[in-house]
């Protein structure tokens, strides 16, 4: 793997000599620090501008202007330098321990982790004093942290760590917004909370959590030393007397205590933990001194701290007060942190090859023939169980009367309205299965996956940004608007991951950054055109088939007919590209052209998915790989077999989200998601060592 | 894996057959066709065909269902019935009308067998849905709430509504009622001397340590009613261009200056009430000239700010009690 850290250089004389230059960044860090927080507490809703302040603070000012100055801007610029030193100590840590430089409360889902415990605690109704949500935050952030190291495997490589972390970050995320969707006046501000923003109600917030973020501080001071010495490997580390095991735990359990701190000061602030310590690295190769955990870990907490200070400085610096409140503080620091780890992996010299294809048996026409027959009974029964189960059951007779026309009122008002839907997520399993399909084969990634590469939120900004600016916007308009957002998305990250053919590292990487922004995008929208709507926007975002009518449909079948043909003619074509670089070019094959093809369908049926059922993840990335492990790996046989698995995957997770808490419903996404989860991190704690 | 896919291939199938056949509801014969028939439009521009006055009507926002209990209406199926009962006490229902699911996303197979004469929407509701819901029954989309003419948008609400039920002589009344309660209520403030008086609404939420605040402009209803008592909107902040609302923070409040102060809470919903609760010891709030002088005012819970000429009669009859204290 290329992308992990580089062991700590050998303390040499130069090194010392380079030990004045890490000193002068420090300071000079300290000093930006020192400007933000006075730029900081000279913004704000309030007429107290720097004159007001400066009076408030040599005491000069009336008691009105002093109290602002004392209750909410110093609150808020101290919560912005604690929540960012917080949050880079926590990055730093992680990242040593690791041997990873992508680990970070996000990446590790710790955010997901605290805020799905903070959602439960929110929807019960328990009303927590702030010392103890905090304390359910951390239990569900370490909980996070733990699956995901658990399941990817310390030191196991970045792709790994960042697919179970985005995986785990998706399903916890999704169970949170069902329970915003069920919940709604409970959790209204959980929503707006969760963008992160470090505005605060007087000091008492960060009085109470301070205590906390200097003793992780200061415990991650003390076990600095022996994290050290695991950069050398374990068995080296083990070989000096250190206690491997016992030495992440306490770090991992340390770094879990910073990010619940930050996060229930100030909602999750994204990518603070990973930009801070990577900012810090760029400056240790330039300046030096900065490798060893102690000294990256203070560097990684002023950084972080000049982040969200930064990031919350120029916010309000260019848009209106009134306005800068609602726009929160996370949204900015994830823009910033996507486009880090965008730049991040295209610099990353990628040596990792691509995978191997999956080694897997050979199987005969008999097991081909059985498994599509059991799937097309397994889609019959899901479609018969679609139609007939909702809030009102139906029974076969009743279809049979509305198919030729002379059902009851009641039954046809039914049937008019489940019938589309059911359609809808058939045909939107199946299109995303078959672009997962597609887009595995010709990055020969196997864990390449429309929502994974960003595409589908490109896709999902694309129509948000025209349902919010056209409301009346007809089913091909908003096609056309997820068609042009993913488009732009694909061509951003495989544009920027083409380079050396595909590989895993720089594609997921690039993909999650995408991904990334274009959900802060979405949320950037949304809190600016329809601040008090937000059921509308997540209703879109979980993958729901509300409301859908058969002319909404009419793109994603044409194009998944479409797609379903030129599968099967270039049946033999995808078999090759999926093997190596050099068959298909041996066998005369434009590689180049037949790749661009394939990919800009697999992008159109994403695109057609996404504007008829919203963002539906995981379908892409399971389906065809179970149809692989089923059937093997000759495309004529994985594409039935993909698209039979993904129409009833959806359609299943579509008639349990309509059926189990009616009248009120689950988008199918959220339910993919939760039942993709669990799944794909089985998948990854099977292939672990195994040659991947 | 196969043999998991077969056994609930084969389980699920037998379920289905076994259970499966049969009707619900005897096939349908022809509908009889009434006299009375009304064209309608709506706020959408669609006309809207009923064979007479609705009597068996959903609405799916609470504006929509205060209006119809208002009229005497007692609504078939009402969104998220737990929350209107909290949120409206002004306008109680007089049934127990079925709950359709959530007021962003009612369902349509509940709305579907309830088999309603009449939906009412309002411009809240996606596109997508209200499409859908036209297949269902004829679907009188209001628009939600208008911060050009808020109280003139509540008006043409009720009067649609009331022409579609057949409840135009009842609307009517519900009209004078709020005309000559908006009246009363101008003479008694300006009798205690309270003309022109600077008033703040506002609602909140908590999450945290923070706290949102959301500020009633003089585009919001609650902004209208206000002027219309003779009292004054001290807010700067912008509202939106449906609701009227804007949204700022505690230090935000100090543009206000001398002003009277007023929200409504929900007891039943501890996160809506941060004026009694987080602020209480906040410094900027206690320096806050109108919380020094006493001027903040708890108004009754149960009086939706969003709602029909019952809530603001409400809304108008705490006013007053309030300021003439």
């Amino acid at each position: 793997m290329a992308v992990t850290t580089t062991a700590p250089p050998a303390p040499t004389a130069a090194a010392a000599s380079r030990r004045g230059g890490a000193v002068a960044v420090t300071a000079v860090l300290v000093l930006l620090i020192a400007a933000l927080a006075l730029a900081d507490i000279a913004q704000g809703t309030s007429g107290v501008g720097a004159a007001e302040v400066w009076k408030a603070l040599t005491g000069q000012a009336d008691a009105a202007d002093a109290s602002v100055v004392v209750a909410s801007r110093l609150p808020r610029m101290t919560a912005g330098i604690l929540v960012g030193a917080a949050l880079g100590m926590a990055g730093a840590a992680l990242q040593a321990v690791s041997r990873n430089v992508i680990a970070a409360p996000d990446t590790l889902a710790v955010n997901a982790g605290s805020y799905l415990a903070l959602g439960l605690a929110a929807a019960t109704g328990v009303s927590l004093p702030l010392l103890a949500s905090s304390g359910v935050a951390f239990v569900g952030g370490l909980a996070a942290a733990a699956v995901v190291l658990g399941v990817s495997g310390l030191g196991g490589g970045t792709v790994r760590l960042v697919l179970a972390g985005s995986a785990l970050t998706l399903g916890l995320t999704s169970v949170t917004e069902g329970l915003l969707l069920l919940f709604p006046e409970r959790t209204e501000g959980l929503y707006a909370w969760n963008q992160g923003s470090i505005a605060q109600n007087g000091f008492g917030g960060v009085l109470w959590l301070l205590p906390l973020a200097v003793a992780g501080l200061a415990g991650l001071l003390l076990v600095a030393r022996r994290v050290d010495t695991l950069a050398l490997g374990d068995d080296a580390a083990r070989g000096l007397g250190v206690p491997v095991r016992a030495t992440r735990v306490i770090t991992v359990v340390l770094a879990a205590l910073l990010s619940a701190t930050a996060v229930t000061l100030a909602g999750p602030i994204g990518f603070v933990g990973l930009s801070a310590p990577a900012l810090v690295r760029l400056l240790a190769r330039r300046y030096g001194g900065f490798s060893r955990t102690r000294a990256s870990v203070t560097r990684s907490a002023l950084t972080g701290a000049a982040l969200v200070l930064g990031s919350d400085v120029a916010l309000r610096a260019v848009v209106p007060a009134d306005v800068a409140v609602a726009v929160p503080t996370g949204v900015v620091t994830s823009l910033v942190g996507a486009v880090f780890l965008v730049v991040l992996a295209t610099r990353g010299r990628d040596t990792g090859a691509a995978a191997p294809p999956d080694r897997l048996r050979i199987r005969s026409r008999t097991v081909f023939l059985t498994v599509t027959g059991t799937l097309v009974a397994v889609l019959i029964a899901v479609i018969i169980a679609s139609v007939l189960l909702g809030d009102s059951k139906l029974l076969l007779g009743d279809v049979v009367n509305w198919a030729q026309g002379r059902a009851g009122r009641a039954v046809s008002f039914v049937l008019d309205t489940r019938v589309p839907r059911v359609l809808a997520a058939l045909l939107a399993g199946a299109a995303l299965a078959l672009a997962g399909t597609l887009v595995q084969a010709v990055t020969r990634n196997p864990l390449a996956e429309p929502g994974v590469m960003g595409v589908s939120g490109g896709a999902a900004l694309g129509a948000v940004i025209l349902v919010t600016s056209a409301p009346g916007a007809g089913p091909a308009g908003l096609a056309a608007a997820a068609f042009a957002g993913a488009a732009l998305a694909a061509a951003l990250v495989f544009g920027l991951s083409a380079r050396g053919g595909f590989r895993q590292n720089r594609l997921v990487l690039v993909g999650m950054g995408v991904a990334t922004a274009s959900a802060a995008l979405i949320s950037l929208f949304i809190v600016l055109t329809d601040p008090f709507n937000a059921t509308k926007a997540l209703t879109w975002l979980s993958g729901s088939t509300y409301g859908r009518t058969l002319p909404d449909l009419l793109p994603l079948a044409v194009v998944l007919a479409a797609g379903l043909a030129v599968a099967v003619a270039r049946r033999t074509e995808l078999d090759l590209i999926s093997l190596d670089e050099d068959t298909p070019r041996l066998l005369g094959l434009g590689v180049p052209r037949a790749r661009l093809g394939l990919l800009t369908l697999g992008v159109l049926l994403s695109a057609a998915a996404v504007a008829a059922s919203g963002t539906i993840a995981f379908v892409g990335l399971v389906a065809p790989h179970a149809a692989r492990a089923l059937v093997g790996r000759r495309h004529v046989r994985v594409v039935p077999v993909a698209v039979l698995l993904g129409a009833a995957l959806v359609g299943t997770a579509d008639v349990v989200g309509r059926t189990v808490i009616a009248p009120a419903q689950l988008g199918a996404g959220l339910l993919t998601a939760v039942i993709g989860t669990p799944y794909f991190l089985w998948l990854l704690v099977r292939t672990r060592g195994g040659g991947r | 894996m196969r043999r998991l896919l077969l056994t609930v291939a084969a389980a699920t199938a037998a379920a289905l057959t076994l259970g499966a056949c049969g009707t619900t509801q005897p096939a349908a014969d022809e509908a009889k066709k009434s006299s009375g028939h009304l064209t309608l439009t709506d706020a959408s521009g669609t006309k809207v065909e009923l064979d007479g006055p609705a009597k068996k009507v959903v609405g799916t926002e609470w504006n929509v269902v205060e209006h119809l209990a208002a009229l005497g209406v007692a609504p078939a199926g009402v969104a998220d019935v737990k929350g209107y009962k909290s949120w409206d006490k002004a306008v109680p229902l007089k049934n127990e009308p079925k709950d359709i699911g959530t007021r962003g996303e009612p369902s349509m197979d509940t709305v579907a067998a309830l088999a309603p004469d009449l939906i009412v929407a309002t411009s809240d509701l996606p596109q997508a849905a209200v499409t859908q819901l036209r297949k269902i029954a004829p679907v009188l989309v209001l628009k939600s709430a208008d911060s050009a003419d808020p109280i003139g948008q509540m008006t043409r609400d009720l009067d649609l509504i009331a022409k579609a039920t057949g409840t135009t002589e009842r609307a009517g009344t519900l009209k004078k009622g709020f005309e000559a309660k908006l009246a009363e209520g101008r003479r008694k403030l300006e009798q205690a001397g309270r003309k022109g008086t600077k008033f703040a609404f506002a609602d909140g939420y908590v999450q945290g340590s923070q706290v949102t605040i959301r500020p009633y402009t003089a585009g919001s209803l609650l902004g209208a009613v206000n002027e219309k008592l003779g009292l004054e909107n001290p807010w700067t902040v912008k509202g939106d261009p449906a609701y009227g609302l804007g949204k700022t923070d505690v230090e935000g409040l100090t543009k206000l200056g001398d002003v009277e102060f007023a929200y409504i809470g929900s007891d039943d919903d501890k996160s809506a009430t941060p004026f009694t609760g987080v602020l209480a010891d906040n410094a900027v709030w206690k320096s806050l000239p109108f919380v020094k002088a006493g001027t903040v005012h708890r108004l009754p819970d149960g009086v939706w700010m969003f709602g029909g000429t019952g809530s603001m009669e409400s809304y108008v009859d705490s006013v007053v009690a309030a300021l003439t204290k």
